[in-house]
């Protein structure tokens, strides 16, 4: 399972990827904290705007992955598999909290939303810290702000944190 | 019947039996999670996830309500899923009420799922929930208790479900008490499987039990049921520092109380140990102050106050042994009275008493002139002294006998104890060796040699008759102090015109009463 460093090695290499670019992180990030930590504030952040009037102002539809897991279904699947679909949902989701960042006007709602696009990013470089590619998976579409948060919030709960808790690179780790 | 069909038949029936078994255990754990959850969940149907892959719902209906399972439907729906009905069993329970189960072998998480349920048709329960956060686990299994080898503490470990994936996710609650207590303490741990107690008293049966859940985070759940409790005795212990210090500290508060309570009732604890032996010091005073006003009846010129016989100058060498008691044959008068100290032979009592008995005695008589009769009388009738004389023979009569001596040789002389006594009415004489005759006092010119005598020594109460010319004194010895006063001369007659030598007294003395004469230093 999950051992290393920890978040501040992550924080640490974020803002050295927002300041020049998106260097590869040196050793594989299996803490699981990591990952209950962006999991918490998505739920967090989806609560927050649950009751959001006229949607916070967010109109149209967003392209966003599924988030279902069958455990015998997903046994079946290799782990690039697997990594493939949650490495392309992840940047799904990135895309629709990047247009709904332009929609809203709420300086809160923004806030909440610059945080889970943090995240996201943040989490891909957990991903590539694990060796996994980016590949096009089965997609849906939500129509607000919610929905897309909502699915956001399964998103990570489940095939994310399936794959970064059986990532190969982790076992060796742990080994 | 062949070898192969017994074989047959023995594992067909360890198979039955192993199953009826874990049928029979399955049963209870069911029973156990049902009741949980009737009482844990209140929306229906109420659902919980065992593993990975299964959701068991049920609902309750009461006895007027039921009806065949046939009745009954079970709709469910995956998030943008089709939906699938699942098939219904039921099952009685208490109070007539009956449960309907359903039980689903595949599922899909982290997607929302919508159930619903129908009676002939009519929808009588909805519910739209999250399989991962429905979970009720069993107990952990293997519970065991051992020593850390550390007083005080107990490591209890055990073994996780068996949960692909959810390892880290499980939290576990650890409950210890003392044997027999319904008291006790729980502590939580995270994502471990196994935890040392700490601060447990030492020699100390505990029992310990623990359950699990998920944390919540990706997956969620209820409480599992209890384990059954395990039992371990904890290391007996050193005494404990702290203990001792506090039972030392309790030690010396109490010890100071008692020394407290002593304290404020020493005065009572005192008085019954050592009893205060009573002294006749009282008796004497009223004594002396009868005799005191007496003299200042008599002699006016003299010193009467009861202060004046308070004199602590001179250690006597010689006590004053006894008092006057009067007798019949003088009835003008007798003597005063006086206080006295035997010198050591007599009763304490009977000197009371011949006290209270001559004060008695010279209440009666005319208080002015007795004094002075009374020597008339000693000098008209020098008869021997007898035991109806004046005196009585077995008291002591002490006077001081002045001699021509120099002022220092005098107090070394006077000092000793051994003093003889000289004959009381001796006049002119210088003073003898004689210890057989009353203390006298001889008037000088000067400084004298002073002596004292005691009537010990004529047991037949005979007092050889002094002449007149001699100054007697009277002396009071309360015990405490000697108390002193300078009586006339034994010639009567010449009361007034002789010199009368009187001691130094550092008491405070009036002048008007001061007496005439140079004073005459007394030493004993």
């Amino acid at each position: 399972l999950f051992s290393g460093t920890g978040p501040v090695v992550v924080l640490l290499t974020v803002l050295q990827w927002a300041g020049r670019g998106l260097p590869s992180p040196v050793r594989p990030i299996c803490d699981p904290r990591v990952l209950d930590r962006f999991i918490m504030e998505a739920r967090d952040t989806e609560t927050a705007l649950r009751g959001c009037k006229a949607g916070c102002g967010v109109t149209g539809t967003f392209v966003v992955p599924l988030t279902n897991v069958d455990f015998v279904v997903w046994e079946t699947k290799d782990t690039e598999e697997q990594a493939l679909e949650v490495q392309s949902g992840m940047s799904l989701f990135g895309q629709a909290l990047g247009a709904v960042r332009e929609s809203v006007s709420r300086v809160a709602v923004q806030i909440l939303i610059d945080n889970n696009k943090s995240n996201i990013h943040s989490l891909g470089q957990v991903l590539r810290s694990l060796h996994i590619q980016h590949k096009e998976v089965k997609q849906s579409r939500v129509s607000s702000l919610s929905e897309l948060l909502h699915v956001h919030t399964n998103f990570l709960r489940g095939k994310v944190r399936l794959l970064l808790t059986n990532a190969p690179a982790c076992q060796q780790n742990s080994t | 019947m062949t070898n192969d069909n017994l074989n047959k038949l023995l594992v067909f029936c360890v198979l039955f039996c192993a199953q009826k078994t874990s049928i029979v255990h399955g049963a209870q754990a069911l029973e156990t999670k049902v009741a949980l959850l009737l009482h844990a969940e209140p929306e229906n149907p109420k659902c919980f996830a065992e593993g990975m892959s299964d959701l068991t719902c049920f609902w309750e209906e009461d006895e007027e309500r039921t009806g065949s399972a046939d009745q009954y439907s079970f709709i469910y729906t995956y998030q943008n899923e089709n939906s699938s009905e699942c098939s219904i069993t039921a099952l009685p329970a208490a109070g007539g009420k009956r449960l309907y189960f359903c039980r689903l072998s595949q599922t899909q998480l982290f997607v929302p799922l919508d159930i619903r349920v129908f009676r002939d048709d009519l929808l009588i329960h909805n519910r739209s929930l999250f399989i991962e956060l429905v979970f009720l686990l069993d107990p952990p299994a293997n519970l065991t208790l051992t020593s850390t080898g550390t007083q005080g503490q107990l490591k209890a470990s055990w073994l996780p479900p068996s949960l692909k994936y959810m390892g880290d996710s499980m939290m576990y609650e650890v409950s210890y008490a003392m044997a027999g207590s319904h008291i006790g303490k729980v502590e939580e741990v995270q994502a471990s499987s196994e935890l040392i107690l700490r601060g447990l008293q030492s020699g100390t049966k505990y029992k310990v039990r623990i359950r699990v859940k998920l944390d919540g985070i990706s997956y969620s759940g209820y409480w599992s049921a209890w384990t059954d409790p395990v039992l371990m005795e904890t290391m007996p212990g050193d005494l404990d520092p702290l203990i001792v210090s506090l039972s030392l500290i309790i030690s010396l508060v109490l010890t100071l109380l008692s020394l407290l309570v002593l304290m404020s009732h020493r005065r009572f604890l005192l008085k019954k140990i050592w009893p205060i032996i009573p002294t006749p010091e009282s008796k004497f005073q009223v004594f002396i102050y009868i005799f005191c006003e007496w003299l200042g009846h008599s002699t006016g010129g003299l010193w009467l106050r009861p202060a004046y016989f308070y004199s602590e100058e001179f250690p006597a060498p010689l006590e004053v042994l006894s008092e006057v008691s009067l007798g019949p044959a003088l009835p003008s008068s007798a003597l005063p009275p006086k206080a006295s100290e035997a010198l050591g032979e007599e009763d304490e009592d009977e000197k009371l008493k011949r006290v209270d008995s001559a004060l008695e005695g010279w209440r009666e008589t005319p208080q002015e002139h007795w004094p002075m009769d009374q020597l008339r009388a000693i000098h008209q009738h020098p008869a021997p002294w007898t035991q109806s004389s004046l005196l009585e023979s077995h008291d002591a009569y002490v006077t001081l006998n002045a001699q021509n001596h120099s002022g220092e040789e005098l107090l070394d002389d006077i000092l000793e104890e051994t003093l003889p006594l000289q004959v009381l009415f001796a006049s002119g004489r210088t003073s003898s060796e004689s210890r057989s005759d009353l203390g006298s006092f001889q008037q000088s010119s000067g400084l004298g040699r002073l002596s004292s005598q005691s009537s010990f020594e004529y047991p037949n109460h005979t007092w050889p008759p002094k002449g007149p010319g001699y100054t007697y004194m009277a002396v009071a010895d309360s015990g405490v102090s000697m108390d002193y006063s300078p009586m006339s001369s034994s010639k009567i007659d010449d009361i007034g015109k002789g010199v009368i030598y009187t001691n130094e007294y550092k008491n405070e003395i009036p002048a008007h009463r001061r007496p005439i004469g140079t004073p005459i230093p007394f030493a004993f």
